[in-house]
């Protein structure tokens, strides 16, 4: 670098903010800071006010049960559920690559149209379709396949199917947009050189699809920790979730402190889980880094 | 590999992750439903029917009678009120609500005291002192109950008292209690299920009503969330047994659904009228409850919603038939007991009150696996 260069390098940098594009991502900054940045470091202020300024509310977190055994219920489900949307997800991304683009959209749309309903209508649907004199129990029943109602509602059971559904297109989604990149003459090019098909699948379709694993397991599993409206209406014999005890907090017990520090340790949680999965598993080369 | 399409993937990530973030604070953000000072009263319920009856039976009147229009909210809830107050702007200015919920609204400074000044001495006089609180006059009564599938247990063969429903052997079936417990846990019922009289429930035995409570969790199939979803459920007979708000199942039962009340044994409480502090419609605020508050008015409320009317001069405008449905008619209101709201309410040395502890011990057992 030339001297004169260096001295033009800030003045280029003043014209590039004041450039149409350097406004936008001033601007984009500017949102993300007031209406994404602000709450969270209000969050984490209110988190260290209990009610006086100190760590009372984490010394709670770390001395009493209720929150670990919340955190326990929250990520069986999310764990779950992340596994059943992927088991489902992926045959369904991989028959989206290799079908014509007619059926594809059919395929899409299939997805999209429970992703765009209401998520209260898809959870009221699955009390219908579950519940006691629901669908499912009424064939058993007339089939003689079972004597008396199943108990499939109202436990973690009819969480774990309500919420893999919710879920599912975050997993077809992400999946799909990989599996799509991938270049299928190199499958081709394996099988011409002798593997068996499910050979040529296992060492060369399945490794280069694993980005999009990550991602859609990423985005399942942080929704699934978070989920509130279908563990509630779902969920009966008392599985206490994460969300459910941030809300039994902020709403009934007005302990916004606590309240606060549960949402802190949730996030905690969540970004290490994040940065883990993502080194294990290259989410970063699905952002342009690999 | 392209880098557009790179950024496309990035794109399609970001923003399908900025939508599920705006679908799930979207219940958080709380729209104004009106601007206060604009001739504007906003008078806050539990929703549901009684708010379309309160439309019908009182605002409509009001608004002619006071040239100020009335908007209606829900729910009246310590959290919505308490961050409007932070916010410094508070757009409620009436809330219906339960004494417990108003005590802690009151320990945060979040209430005007009542100013009985403003009220009409004639109904006060007809309204018992138990609901004249500092801070809010009683509106309605209404009770838990046992509330049961009449296809299940045909009226007669039902449990008719709290031991009963605690009785899985004599009558099997499903059970759905309150999550949180509603008003507050559920502890004077556990109580009476264990065989306390009723004239000795208060100072309540904390220890002794959780045992019990334990004794009850086998047989709960559902924690409800909300008074209407037990309804619901009882009525779809996915629960045989419910403790809920009576005067919902007799509204239903009404309706044609497969559903009857027990009061025998019924817990007793109120809603009570209060002045958000804040209000920029204080005037006009004590108007509406001392309007609110009249005889005809409440008769016409109870009517079509069979709770109990504070005012007791409400019986002179009802039928016979009519006052015989309601929570507190006087075959009914004998056979069933009074919460004992201080013992809810009254802050401790801790500055939390029985009903924050009493949840707050019920988060805790809810999560011991039973």
């Amino acid at each position: 670098m030339t001297p004169a260069s260096a001295a033009a390098a800030p003045a280029l940098a003043a014209r590039y903010w004041r450039s149409r594009p350097g406004l936008l991502v001033l601007f984009c900054l500017a949102f993300f800071a007031a209406l994404y940045l602000y709450p969270l470091a209000k969050l984490f202020v209110w988190s260290l006010y209990g009610p006086k300024l100190g760590l009372a509310n984490y010394e709670r977190l770390f001395t009493q049960a209720s929150p670990f055994i919340a955190f326990r219920n929250t990520l069986d489900i999310a764990v779950i559920v992340t596994l059943v949307c992927l088991a489902l997800g992926y045959p369904i991304a991989y028959l989206m690559t290799t079908v014509g683009p007619r059926a594809r959209a059919a395929i899409s749309l299939l997805v999209l149209v429970p992703f765009w309903t209401s998520i209260l209508v898809r959870t009221y649907a699955w009390i219908v379709i579950l519940g006691k004199n629901g669908i499912v129990n009424q064939a058993l029943t007339d089939w003689g396949v079972v004597a008396r109602p199943l108990s499939l509602l109202y436990n973690m059971f009819g969480v774990q199917v309500g919420l893999s559904h919710v879920l599912l297109p975050f997993m077809v989604f992400p999946l799909y947009g990989v599996m799509a990149r991938i270049d299928m003459r190199l499958v081709r090019a394996a099988r011409s050189l002798g593997a068996s098909p499910a050979r040529a699948f296992l060492h060369v379709f399945l490794p280069l699809s694993l980005p999009g694993v990550a991602a859609g397991c990423v985005l399942v599993f942080v929704l699934g920790v978070g989920a509130y409206v279908t563990p509630a209406l779902l969920g009966g014999e008392g599985e206490v979730t994460l969300a459910t005890l941030i809300e039994l907090m902020i709403r009934d017990l007005l302990d916004w402190g606590f309240g606060a520090t549960l949402g802190v340790m949730l996030l905690t949680v969540v970004g290490t889980l994040f940065v883990a999965f993502s080194a294990a598993l290259g989410l970063d080369r699905l952002t342009g880094r690999g | 590999m392209s880098s557009k399409f790179v950024i496309g993937r990035r794109k399609v990530i970001k923003s399908t992750g900025a939508l599920a973030a705006l679908a799930a604070v979207g219940p958080f953000f709380h729209v104004r439903p009106a601007l206060a000072d604009k001739g504007e009263l906003v008078v806050v319920s539990w929703g549901g029917s009684w708010a379309k009856s309160m439309r019908e039976v009182i605002f409509a009147d009001f608004e002619k009678a006071s040239g100020l229009t009335v908007k209606d909210d829900t729910p009246p809830e310590n959290a919505k009120l308490k961050a409007m107050s932070d916010a410094g702007n508070v757009t409620w200015d009436v809330l219906e609500t339960d004494l417990p919920a108003i005590q802690t609204m009151i320990g945060n400074g979040l209430l005007d005291p009542m100013d009985y000044s403003k009220i009409d001495k004639a109904k006060l006089d007809k309204i018992p002192k138990e609901l004249h609180s500092s801070h809010a006059v009683g509106n309605k009564l209404y009770s838990f109950n046992i509330v049961y599938n009449s296809k299940t247990f045909p009226t007669g063969r039902h449990p008719k008292s709290w031991a009963e429903v605690w009785d899985g052997k004599a009558f099997p079936g499903s059970r759905s209690f309150a999550f949180r417990g509603g008003i507050s846990p559920q502890l004077e019922i556990a109580l009476l299920a264990d065989g306390v009289a009723v004239d000795k429930l208060y100072p309540l035995d904390v220890e002794r009503a959780w045992k019990s409570m334990d004794r009850l969790r086998p047989l709960v199939k559902k924690w409800y969330q909300g008074h209407a979803e037990a309804i619901q459920l009882v009525t779809s007979g996915e629960i045989d047994i419910a403790n809920t708000v009576g005067s919902r199942g007799i509204t239903a039962k009404r309706a044609g659904a497969p559903i009857d009340v027990e009061y025998n044994q019924g817990k007793l409480g109120a809603d009570y009228w209060c002045v958000t502090k804040g209000s920029k419609n204080k005037k006009a605020a004590l108007e509406f409850i001392n309007f609110a508050l009249d005889a005809k008015r409440q008769a016409g409320m109870v009517q079509r919603d069979p709770y109990g009317p504070a005012n007791a001069d409400a019986f002179n405008h009802l039928t016979a038939a009519e006052a015989k449905d309601l929570t507190t008619s006087p075959e009914n209101i004998k056979r069933q007991f009074w919460i004992n709201e201080d013992w809810w309410g009254k802050p401790g040395a801790d500055g939390k009150n029985e009903n924050q502890k009493q949840k707050e011990r019920f988060a805790e057992w809810m999560l011991k696996k039973g």
